[in-house]
C-alpha cells in the first residue's frame, strides 16, 4: 500500500527538480544532439540510482535508528530552510521567480560547441537537481516503518521523472507552466516540518512529540500558514516602500 | 565539487540559521524542556527562515 504522506512530498519536490533538469537537456540537446543529451541524462539518473542502492544498503546495517533520523533531520532542515525561505522571498517579491526561459538561455549561452563540454553540463545539470531528490527520496522512505516507504518515495520520484519526459517531449520547450513557487512553498513547509520532528526526535526520542505523526501535519500546517502569512507582511511592505 | 556541497549544504547563512535551531533543540531537550521545545522551535524556526528570506 502506497503511503501517500510520503509520496506527495517525494512527487512535488521531485517535480520541480526534474522540471529544471529538463530545462539544461533541453538546451544541451540543441548543441550535442538528443542522444547525447539523453545518454548523459540516463548517466546522471543511474549515478542516482547508485546512490540510493547504496544509503540503503548502509541505512539497513542496523546503524541506531535515533543518530540516522537526527542526522537525516539536519539535511531536510539544511533544505527545507532555504526553500521555505527563498519561496517566500520570491511570493513577496524580494527575489525574481524562478524563470525556466531565462535558465534554458543562460544554459546556451554556456555551451560552445563542444560535446564534451555539453554532455558534463547535462550529466551535472541532472546529477545536481537529482541530488535534492535524492535526498528527499532517502530520508522520508525511511521514515515508514510499513516497509512501503522507500518503494512510495522513490516510486513518487519516478513518476514525476515519467510526467516531466511526457510533457518535455510533448512541448519541446523549458516547462514554463509549472508553478513552481507554490510547490516550493508547500514542499519547504512539509520539509522543514520532517526536519524539526526528526532533529528532535532524533535529540529527545519519540516521547518528545506527545501526538506522535499528528505532529508532522500540525508542523507542515503551521509552516506553510505562518510563512504564507508572513511572506503577505513583507510583500505589502514592499508595495508601500514602493510607492513612497 | 563546490556546485554538490552548495546542493547539501547550501550558504553560511543558511548553516548558521540551522545550528541556532539545533542548539535550541539540543540545550531545552536535555535540560527537561521538551514540552516547552515543541512550541519554541517551530517558532523559532519561522524567525529563521524569515532572517533568511530578504538575503
Amino acid at each position: 500500500m502506497i503511503d501517500w504522506s510520503i509520496a506527495v512530498p517525494s512527487f512535488l519536490t521531485a517535480l520541480v527538480e526534474w522540471v529544471e533538469a529538463f530545462t539544461i537537456v533541453l538546451a544541451v540537446s540543441l548543441t550535442i544532439g538528443w542522444r547525447g543529451a539523453i545518454g548523459a541524462s540516463l548517466a546522471g539518473l543511474a549515478t542516482l540510482a547508485a546512490m540510493t542502492l547504496i544509503a540503503g544498503r548502509v541505512l539497513a546495517t542496523g546503524i541506531d535508528i535515533g543518530w540516522v533520523q537526527f542526522v537525516v533531520g539536519v539535511f531536510l532542515m539544511l533544505f527545507g530552510v532555504r526553500w521555505l525561505a527563498k519561496a517566500m522571498a520570491r511570493y513577496a517579491g524580494l527575489k525574481a521567480l524562478h524563470d525556466e526561459a531565462l535558465a534554458y538561455e543562460q544554459t546556451r549561452a554556456k555551451l560552445t560547441g563542444d560535446w564534451i563540454a555539453g554532455w558534463t553540463i547535462a550529466y551535472k545539470g541532472v546529477l545536481l537537481e537529482g541530488l535534492e531528490v535524492w535526498l528527499i527520496v532517502v530520508a522520508l522512505g525511511m521514515r515508514a516503518t510499513s516497509g512501503m516507504g522507500m518503494v512510495s518515495s522513490a516510486g513518487a520520484a519516478i513518476a514525476a521523472l515519467l510526467l516531466t519526459c511526457a510533457a518535455g517531449a510533448a512541448v519541446r520547450a523549458p516547462l514554463r507552466q509549472v508553478p513552481e513557487n507554490a510547490i516550493k512553498f508547500i514542499v519547504g513547509a512539509m520539509i522543514v516540518g520532517f526536519g524539526t520532528y526528526w532533529t528532535m526526535e532524533g535529540i529527545g526520542g519519540p516521547e518528545v512529540w506527545p501526538l506522535s505523526d499528528w505532529t508532522l501535519a500540525i508542523l507542515g500546517a503551521f509552516y506553510l500558514l505562518a510563512g504564507l502569512a508572513i511572506a503577505t507582511v513583507l510583500r505589502l511592505r514592499m508595495r508601500r516602500e514602493e510607492v513612497v | 565539487m563546490a556546485p554538490f556541497l552548495k546542493t547539501l549544504f547550501s550558504d553560511v547563512r543558511n548553516i548558521a540559521v540551522v545550528a541556532v535551531l539545533l542548539a535550541i533543540e539540543i540545550v531545552l531537550v536535555h535540560t527537561g524542556y521538551g514540552r516547552e521545545a515543541t512550541i519554541v522551535v517551530p517558532l523559532a524556526t519561522m524567525a529563521g527562515v524569515t532572517w533568511l528570506a530578504p538575503r
